[in-house]
C-alpha cells in the first residue's frame, strides 16, 4: 500500500532552480532601466507612467529581489474600494508599488507606477461633485435648525 | 423595433448601485492589465465602459462538457457576478438561469425580439450536423436549428472553447455525429473564437469586456482568436524557455531534469505551436499553468489537437498514418521494403541496359559511328 | 490536416520511401553495370591494388600538394560548410528527436544558441560557395541545373530552419511545416541529384585507386 510518504516529493526553496542556473538578473535590469526612463519623463514632461508586473516573465526570486531593490519609502496608502488597494512609495521618490485586491482579497493587478501621486488616490471630479451635493444635503437641515441661511453671515 | 435607447449606460447603473469611481477605476486597471493594454489605458477604458450600454447576451450550449462554463464561472477578474450584473445582461443560459422549460425559451425569444441585431450570441460546444442533426436536441429542436435561429439576429458570435471554435472532441476522428465548428455554420456574422479546453476564464471574460467597451469585434488572428490573448505562443512566454535555448531537457517525468524544472519539449510539450495566454495570465488567479506544474502543454487551443498523435510525442516526431509516432521497427520495415523495390528496379534497368548493349553490338545502327564499348 | 501534419506524416513517409528506393536503385545500377576491363598488363598484385584503393579513400581527402594553391579556396569552403552542416543537422535538439525516432536512440545536443551560430555561418559559407560558382569562369561552365538545384534544396532547409528558430516571416507552426516539407523535398531529390555524392565518394575513390595501382600508375 502506498502512503503519502511513498510518493517522492522534492521540496525546492523558491527560485533555487533558477538561481542555480545563474539566470537571475536580466529581467530586473530591464525593469529598472524602464523605471529610470519613466522617471525622467515624469520630471521633464510631467507624464506619469506605469509597468504592469504581470506582463513580465519574472521568476519568484527575481520578483523578491526587485521588491528588495526598490525598498520602502515614506508613504504607505491603503484604500478600501471594493477590496483593498495597497500603494507604497518605494525608496525612489515617485516610484510606487501598488497592489489591488478584490473584495475577497484576491490580487487583481500589481503595478509599478511612476507618478507624483498615483491616479487612484486622488478623488475623481464626478465624485467631488457628488460629495459636495451630499455635504449640502447634510448641511441644509442643520442650518435650518439654527434659523440661519446656508451661507455664512459673520 | 424603433425603440429608443431607454436602457441606462453602465456608468448610470454603477452610480445607481453606489459604486465609487475609485472602485471602478481599480476594476478597469485590472481589466487593462488583463487585456495587456498599457497600464495607463485604464482611464480610457473606464470612460468607454461607463458610456457603453450593457449588451444582451444569449448563451447556447451544444456538444460540450460544460467545462467551459465551469471555467468561465471561475473568472477572478472580472468576476462572473460583476460581469453578469454590471457589464452584460445575460438573458439566456440554460445552465445558469433559474427559469426552465417553456419559461426559459420565452426569455430567449423575448431577448432576441427586443435586441434584434444587437445581442451577443455566446456558444459553447460543436454542433452535430450528421443524420439531420439528431445528436443534439433541446426543447424538441435540433442544435443546428436553434443556432441558425439565434445567429440570425446576433451582432456577433463568440465561440467559447475549442469545440465551438474548431470542433474539438466531438469533431475528432472519426467524428460520428458530423460535428462542426460554429464558424463554418454561421458564415454571415462576425465570429470570435475563444479556444482552449477549457479557455482561461479571464480570457472569456476579457473578450466579452473588450467587445462591450469598444463596441466592436477585437483584432483576430487567422483562427479568428483575439490577438490580445492569442498573439503569443506558450513557448515564447514560457518561463522555462531559457532551458530550451540552453538545450536542457527533461527526458522523463521523474529524472533530474524534470525535478530541476527543465524544458518539457522532449516530453511532448506543444508550447511552440500553441497560441494562448496560459504562460502569462496563468490559471486559478495566476497560481500556475500546466508547464509550471511539470506537465507539457497539450496544445488544447489549436485546431485538431485531439488528432495530432500522442500528447507525449515531441513536435518534431515523424507521424506516419493514424498509429502515431513512427517506431524504429516500422521505419526499418518500410526502409527494407523500399530497398527491395529499389534493388528490383535497379536490377531490371541493368538488365535492360545490357540487352540494349548486346543488341547494339550485334547490329550497330547504320547512321551513327560505332562507339568503342568495352 | 495542417501543413505540419502533412509534412511530417504522409509527405515524409513518401519521401522516405523514395529516398531509400532511389539510393538502392542507383547503387545497384552502378555495381551491376559493366565496368571497363583493365586491358593493360597487371603491374601490381591484386592485394597491393586493393590496399592502395583503401588508402586512397582517405588520402584523397586532402588536396594534392601540387595543386593546393589553386584549390585551397574551394577546399576550405567545402570543408567548412560540410562541418557546419553536420553540426546543425546532428546536434540540434529537435533534429535529434526527429532522427532519433527512426533509430530509437537520442544523443546529447548542443545549446540552441551555439547551433544557431553555426547555422548562420554555414548559410554564409553557402552563399559564398554559390558566389564562387557563379564568379569562377570554369566552374560556371561546368555547372548545370543539378548543381544549382541541389544547392537550393539545402539552402532552403537552412533558411527555413533559421526562420523557425528566429520566429520571423510567419507563425512558427507554418515555418516548421515548410521546414519539414523542404526536408521531404531534399529526401526526394537526394538519390537523383549530385547530393548522391555522399554515397559515391568513398567507393569511387577506392575503385580508382585499385584500377590505377593495378595499371601501375602511382596513386
Amino acid at each position: 500500500m502506498s502512503t503519502l510518504g511513498h510518493i517522492p516529493v522534492c521540496v525546492e526553496p523558491i527560485g533555487s532552480v533558477l538561481d542555480a542556473q545563474g539566470m537571475v538578473g536580466g529581467g530586473m535590469a530591464a525593469i529598472l532601466t524602464e523605471l529610470a526612463v519613466l522617471l525622467e519623463r515624469l520630471v521633464q514632461h510631467g507624464e506619469p507612467g506605469a509597468i504592469d508586473v504581470r506582463s513580465l516573465p519574472l521568476s519568484p526570486t527575481e520578483r523578491m529581489r526587485l521588491i528588495e531593490t526598490l525598498g520602502a519609502g515614506e508613504v504607505d496608502i491603503r484604500i478600501q474600494a471594493n477590496g483593498e488597494s495597497h500603494i507604497r512609495e518605494t525608496s525612489i521618490p515617485g516610484v510606487w508599488w501598488s497592489e489591488h485586491r478584490d473584495s475577497d482579497g484576491v490580487l487583481l493587478v500589481t503595478l509599478i507606477e511612476v507618478a507624483r501621486v498615483p491616479e487612484m488616490v486622488a478623488a475623481a471630479d464626478a465624485d467631488l461633485v457628488r460629495g459636495a451635493e451630499r455635504l449640502r444635503a447634510v448641511l441644509a437641515p442643520l442650518c435650518a435648525a439654527h434659523g440661519g441661511t446656508t451661507h455664512g453671515t459673520t | 423595433m424603433g425603440r429608443p435607447d431607454l436602457e441606462p449606460t453602465i456608468g448610470e447603473l454603477l452610480d445607481r448601485h453606489g459604486v465609487s469611481r475609485r472602485s471602478f477605476f481599480k476594476y478597469c486597471t485590472a481589466m487593462a492589465s488583463l487585456l495587456a493594454l498599457p497600464p495607463l489605458a485604464a482611464r480610457a477604458l473606464a470612460s468607454q465602459l461607463r458610456s457603453a450600454q450593457r449588451p444582451s447576451v444569449i448563451y447556447l450550449s451544444f456538444q460540450e462538457c460544460t467545462g467551459c462554463l465551469e471555467s468561465f464561472t471561475r473568472s477572478f477578474a472580472p468576476t462572473i457576478e460583476n460581469l453578469i450584473f454590471n457589464v452584460i445582461s445575460l438573458d439566456y443560459d440554460d445552465t445558469l438561469m433559474a427559469a426552465a422549460g417553456a419559461q426559459a425559451e420565452q426569455a430567449r425569444e423575448q431577448a432576441m425580439r427586443s435586441h434584434y441585431g444587437k445581442y451577443l450570441l455566446v456558444v459553447d460546444g460543436a454542433v452535430p450536423t450528421g443524420d439531420g442533426g439528431v445528436y443534439h436536441c433541446a426543447a424538441g429542436r435540433t442544435g443546428l436549428d436553434i443556432l441558425t435561429e439565434c445567429a440570425k439576429g446576433a451582432a456577433a458570435v463568440v465561440c467559447v472553447g475549442t469545440c465551438a471554435s474548431f470542433g474539438g472532441l466531438p469533431f475528432a476522428d472519426p467524428n460520428p455525429t458530423g460535428a462542426r465548428a460554429i464558424s463554418t455554420l454561421v458564415p454571415d456574422k462576425p465570429v470570435v473564437n475563444v479556444s482552449g479546453c477549457p479557455p482561461i476564464p479571464e480570457v472569456i471574460a476579457g473578450t466579452l469586456l473588450q467587445y462591450v467597451s469598444s463596441g466592436r469585434v477585437p483584432d483576430l488572428d487567422a483562427h479568428l482568436r483575439p490577438t490580445v490573448f492569442y498573439g503569443n505562443s506558450i513557448h515564447d512566454r514560457c518561463y522555462r524557455r531559457p532551458f530550451y535555448d540552453q538545450g536542457k531537457f527533461a527526458k522523463t517525468f521523474d529524472d533530474e531534469g524534470a525535478r530541476s524544472g527543465w524544458c518539457l519539449y522532449e516530453l511532448g510539450c506543444k508550447g511552440p505551436t500553441t497560441y494562448n495566454a496560459c504562460a502569462t495570465l496563468k490559471w486559478n488567479n495566476a497560481v500556475s499553468f500546466p508547464i509550471q506544474s511539470g506537465h507539457p502543454c497539450l496544445g488544447c487551443a489549436e485546431p485538431d489537437f485531439w488528432d495530432r498523435g500522442s500528447f507525449y510525442s515531441p513536435i518534431p516526431s515523424p507521424r506516419w498514418g493514424k498509429a502515431g509516432e513512427v517506431s524504429p521497427a516500422q521505419a526499418g520495415d518500410i526502409a527494407a521494403g523500399a530497398a527491395v523495390a529499389g534493388a528490383a528496379i535497379g536490377l531490371g534497368s541493368v538488365m535492360l541496359a545490357r540487352q540494349r548493349i548486346k543488341r547494339y553490338q550485334r547490329q550497330p545502327p547504320q547512321q551513327s559511328e560505332p562507339r568503342n564499348e568495352e | 490536416m495542417d501543413l505540419v501534419d502533412f509534412a511530417r506524416g504522409p509527405a515524409l513517409k513518401a519521401a522516405f520511401i523514395i529516398f531509400i528506393l532511389g539510393i538502392v536503385w542507383r547503387i545497384v545500377n552502378v555495381l551491376l553495370l559493366r565496368h571497363k576491363r583493365i586491358l593493360s598488363e597487371p603491374r601490381r598484385s591484386v592485394g597491393a591494388a586493393l590496399l592502395a584503393g583503401l588508402k586512397g579513400t582517405g588520402s584523397r581527402s586532402w588536396p594534392h600538394p601540387e595543386f593546393i594553391k589553386r584549390t585551397v579556396t574551394g577546399e576550405a569552403l567545402g570543408y567548412s560548410y560540410h562541418i557546419g552542416l553536420f553540426i546543425v543537422i546532428l546536434l540540434f535538439a529537435p533534429h535529434i528527436i526527429f532522427f532519433g525516432s527512426f533509430i530509437g536512440a537520442r544523443w546529447p545536443a548542443l545549446p540552441n544558441s551555439v547551433v544557431t551560430i553555426f547555422a548562420v555561418i554555414t548559410l554564409t559559407l553557402f552563399v559564398a560557395v554559390l558566389a564562387r560558382r557563379l564568379g569562377h569562369p570554369v566552374l560556371r561552365r561546368l555547372s548545370n541545373f543539378d548543381d544549382f538545384f541541389s544547392w537550393f534544396v539545402v539552402a532552403l532547409l537552412l533558411v527555413s530552419g533559421l526562420m523557425a528558430t528566429a520566429h520571423v516571416g510567419a507563425p512558427y507552426h507554418t515555418i516548421l511545416g515548410l521546414h519539414i516539407l523542404s526536408f521531404d523535398l531534399l529526401l526526394i531529390w537526394y538519390p537523383f541529384g549530385k547530393l548522391m555524392h555522399a554515397f559515391y565518394i568513398f567507393p569511387t575513390r577506392a575503385v580508382d585507386g585499385y584500377v590505377m595501382t593495378r595499371k601501375g600508375a602511382p596513386s
